[in-house]
């Protein structure tokens, strides 16, 4: 072994942190069988405080301590300080973190004992512990066809290779499409994105599947099999004109998905009037003739004969690609669950979305605010026949940070909040805004001084999450506290819209199983380095891009969609990919690890 | 006007009850939800801000861990779980501590075995009273063993005796409490807050006292009223039994048997239900630990609780065995009645939980005083 001063591990393990099913006992054999390695301890052993510690150093003269366990780096100082008391080389702790290198939340005991024996020989992982190489196909399918992966298909097209780019609604955009602006910019988010959506269309070297879904994944790194269910649009691509008839003369309504169920759309629909592609499609649950077998209401109307085939069924396709990244995106939270505050009880108390398509120019009430109203049908929709509120409250951190629901901040809220707050006085100069929030959070390039640029226009921003929101006659009734005035505060307000956190997609753990990649607790999938590599994945040739591996704002989902791109191009370009970090055998490490030690 | 910090406080507050306090954000949801919250004075969340920085002087000058009574919607609603309604449950621990000058208060609190062997002494000195005090001055019980004689309670426990030493122990414990709470008088009006209270308003507003002794109106206004009518049949049960032992104890402890329809008997009677519907509701709660006012009980809330079931249950077995004429059987659950009913107010009253029968309607008081004072 290269490494030879008497070592010490302690395994950082107290009871009730976390789960953990590790059997240390094993572990502690393990790492006493290395040469250098004289004692190990666990956090049960002794109490584990300065005085302990130095005295077990001074009693078994070790000269270099490792601590391991999921979180080892919350006691490395009292380490430290313990071997500076002892007259030895405090540089000298090492840590050996079950959570880096796909260890974490498996608890595989061999991998655990990769890292440990990395760590405790003194050769760092990076070297011992590196999966062979496989030969690569050059093609690449994206899952998701929001901002982070339109922008890493087409970084990966312009490099002249081919994807194919698998959405599962209607139109490619995502969430992004259906904002009005973004912040801190106030750019209009359909004409920053619109020009890429188009661009993915019409690239040769992009195959865009929507309204598809992966549905299997076998195959190894390099070369994939990927199964992708092609759902039947029951409407031909290639002849239809988007001209509209066919919804013109459709008689079934359902509310539209992509307004976030402020409006009603046909059951034949385009998602909207930007949509890529451009083409209708036929909502299958809500279409008269699929249901009773009687209406062809659209058939009668389309100009384009045969355009239109209601009987169309779902086909299948299997894709052979060498890559794959995962932009599968996030879902808002459901405010129903935070009963306090009424959603779905009271009418004016909106989520985010809905409100982002109040605003939006080409939303129900063509970018006014309004109330909502019941139509003549009685759903409960927006349009411009209601009044205009004059008060509206925002209430931020709905669903994040909150312990009984999202225990994680949802990092954009704060900064969409204080967006809302500046588009509401553009359209409503007369209006009064209250911000009720907890911390503001203006973390990025420029968005601390579109806060202060917020509270410079006459906006209340309030510190105090409010506790109720009540239906008082026409009016919202909110109590909350004013924590940094310290009284109660009552307010009357006439809308009041949720700031709703971000939460994995509903399809989140059905990928994970399917591509055999982690989630976290929360549901965010689990990237392979939290610093050094957030696009990579314990697999090889599988890449995250955008909120799907944690909440994130839009310059961030398109830094990471290229930053997934170019680990794609990288792999291509060279031929060769890594496999699955977790191919590595315990074997083969201690191997490496000998033949590095007698170079030395 | 500078503040001492205080940054020890937090350990010696985790003595009193549990909570990871300092992981309130302070995003005030539950001052907002707590009806009895109250313009100038506001609570929880202003207590854990004082008990974060360590504010002793104003912590011990509040008088808001009365005004609460511990519905748990605070601790429900919670995004940190930061446990606010056990805050203010032990600062209610922590405060009845700080108005206790003799410092007997937080030895109970903070240590099991002070608590438990001071019980212990006190009761063994009852039933050494009983054993060898009595006796030694003429009152041999041994004598009105035999069943001809029937139960002869005034010969066993003389009701002279007896009431003078309920009217000593009650004169004991008065003094105590009504020291404590000048104490508590001079925290919160007379020390902290500069400000000045005219005699006038002292005496205007003294029926609050009376009127939340008596009533708890501030209970009621919680969200969950369930409980409110269990505690206040507990207290009243409570209330009436100690009246009645100890002013008019001549009147209650009768050698004849008096009809059922008595007013001694009726009124007996009502003490004991409400006494043990309070206890049972209590008990139950605790067990099932479902509403959050339940779940971290104390050493000394199960200690109150179990002290008080067995005074009651010894009260009804004396009754019960006096009726069917049984001496001994009688006279043993006699001292056994005394002996857990001495302990428990010795300690309960001036120095533990049972405390708050004063300091709960003299903070409605002072709060009322507060309202009504001018800077100084």
């Amino acid at each position: 072994m290269r490494n030879s001063e008497i070592t010490g591990v302690f395994f950082y393990n107290p009871a009730g942190l976390y789960p953990d099913p590790t059997d240390y006992q094993e572990l502690i054999s393990y790492s006493i069988s290395f040469a250098n390695v004289t004692r190990a301890f666990t956090f049960s052993d002794f109490i584990w405080n300065e005085k302990n510690i130095l005295k077990k150093i001074e009693e078994n003269n070790f000269e270099r301590i490792v601590i391991a366990g999921l979180i080892p780096g919350t006691v490395k100082a009292l380490f430290s300080k313990a071997m500076t008391l002892s007259g030895k080389d405090p540089e000298k702790v090492h840590l050996a973190s079950f959570n880096d290198y796909c260890t974490g939340t498996r608890f595989d005991s061999e991998r655990i004992k990769i890292v440990m024996a990395s760590v405790i020989s003194g050769i760092p992982y990076e070297f011992t512990g590196v999966p062979e190489e496989l030969p690569v196909n050059k093609s690449t399918v994206v899952i998701g066809g929001g901002i982070s992966g339109i922008q890493a298909a087409l970084e990966i097209a312009y490099s002249n290779n081919e994807v194919y780019l698998i959405e599962k609604s209607g139109t490619i955009g995502g969430k992004m499409a259906t904002f009005d602006k973004t912040f801190p910019t106030l750019d209009c988010a359909a004409c920053i994105l619109t020009p890429k959506m188009v661009e993915v269309n019409q690239h040769p070297k992009i195959s865009l599947m929507s309204y598809s879904e992966v549905i299997g994944v076998s195959g190894k790194p390099g070369d994939f099999q990927v199964k992708v269910l092609r759902k039947a649009r029951k409407v031909n691509v290639q002849t239809c004109i988007g001209c509209g008839t066919c919804a013109e003369k459709c008689p079934a309504q359902a509310p539209s998905e992509f307004d976030a169920g402020t409006c009603m759309r046909k059951a034949i629909y385009i998602p909207f009037p930007q949509a890529v592609p451009n083409k209708y499609l036929v909502d299958a649950e809500n279409c008269i003739y699929l249901k009773n077998g009687k209406c062809k209401a659209c058939i009668k109307a389309c100009p384009v004969p045969g355009c239109i085939d209601l009987d169309e069924k779902d086909s299948e396709v299997t894709l052979n690609v060498g890559n794959i990244i995962v932009a599968t995106g996030y879902r808002p939270f459901n405010a129903e669950r935070m009963t306090q505050f009424g959603y779905g009880r009271f009418p004016n108390v909106l989520n985010s979305l809905e409100f982002e398509r109040l605003l939006n120019a080409s939303g129900p009430t063509g970018g006014n605010i309004h109330f909502r109203s019941q139509d003549k049908k009685g759903n409960w929709i927006f349009n411009t026949s209601a009044g205009q509120p004059e008060k509206l409250a925002i209430i931020h951190c709905v669903g994040s940070r909150d312990k009984n629901f999202n225990k994680y901040c949802s990092r954009v809220c704060c900064m969409y909040s204080l967006k809302f707050a500046h588009l509401i006085m553009e359209k409503l100069p007369e209006a009064e805004i209250f911000e009720y929030f907890i911390d503001m959070r203006s973390f990025g390039k420029g968005y601390e001084e579109f806060y202060e640029r917020i509270r410079q226009e006459d906006v209340a921003i309030i510190r105090g999450k409010t506790a109720k929101v009540e239906q008082h006659g026409d009016k919202l009734f909110i109590r909350g506290e004013d924590i940094l005035k310290g009284e109660i505060l009552e307010n009357l307000v006439d809308m009041v819209i949720l700031s709703v956190g971000l939460e994995a997609s509903d399809d989140a753990l059905k990928i994970s199983e399917m591509l055999g990649i982690a989630t976290n607790s929360d549901g965010w999938f689990e990237e392979a380095h939290y610093n050094l590599a957030p696009t990579g994945t314990c697999r090889g040739g599988i890449f995250l891009a955008g909120t799907c591996q944690g909440p994130k704002d839009i310059p961030d989902c398109v830094a990471q969609g290229s930053a997934a791109a170019a680990r794609v191009i990288q792999s291509i370009l060279k031929g060769r990919i890594h496999d699955d970090v977790m191919s590595v055998s315990l074997e083969k490490v201690e191997s490496k690890i000998k033949e590095l030690s007698m170079e030395s | 006007m500078s503040v001492r910090v205080h940054p020890e406080l937090r350990n010696q507050l985790i003595q009193f009850g549990i909570g990871d306090w300092n992981a309130c954000y302070h995003c005030g949801t539950c001052t907002a939800q707590c009806p009895l919250s109250e313009e100038g004075f506001l609570f929880p969340r202003k207590k854990i801000r004082l008990m974060q920085m360590g504010l002793k002087d104003e912590l011990e000058a509040s008088v808001e861990p009365w005004l609460c009574y511990y519905c748990g919607d605070c601790s429900t609603s919670c995004p940190r779980d930061a446990n606010p309604g056990e805050l203010m449950m032990s600062l209610r621990r922590y405060l009845t501590s700080i108005y206790d000058w003799t410092g007997l208060s937080k030895k109970f609190y903070t240590s099991e075995l002070w608590e438990l062997g001071f019980i212990i002494v006190f009761a063994t000195l009852v039933v050494l009273s009983f054993l060898i005090v009595l006796p030694a001055m003429g009152y041999h019980f041994t004598k009105q063993l035999t069943a001809e004689g029937g139960v002869q309670v005034n010969a066993f426990a003389p009701i002279h005796v007896v009431e003078t030493f309920d009217w000593t122990m009650a004169a004991i414990v008065a003094s105590l409490l009504v020291s404590n709470i000048l104490r508590m008088y001079y925290k919160i009006i007379w020390k902290y807050g500069n400000m000045k209270v005219s005699l006038w308003v002292h005496i205007r507003e003294f029926w609050l006292l009376i009127f939340n002794f008596a009533v708890q109106p501030k209970f009621n206004k919680c969200d969950d009223k369930r409980y409110w009518l269990s505690h206040w049949f507990l207290m009243s049960g409570y209330t009436i039994m100690f009246i009645v032992i100890v002013v008019y104890l001549p009147w209650f402890q009768t050698e004849k048997i008096l009809p059922v329809y008595d007013p001694q008997r009726l009124l007996g009677y009502y003490a004991t239900f409400g006494l043990l519907f309070g206890l049972f509701i209590a008990i139950i709660g605790r067990f099932k630990k479902k509403d959050v006012k339940f779940q971290f009980s104390h050493v000394t809330d199960w200690l109150f609780l179990v002290m008080l079931t067995l005074t009651a249950i010894s009260g009804i077995l004396i009754h019960i065995f006096r009726i069917h004429g049984m001496p001994l059987a009688t006279y043993i659950s006699y001292i056994a009645h005394m002996a857990i009913l001495v302990p428990m107010i010795l300690i309960e009253v001036p120095f533990s939980k049972w405390s708050h029968l004063a300091y709960r309607p003299f903070a409605v008081y002072f709060q009322q005083l507060k309202k009504h004072a001018v800077p100084r």
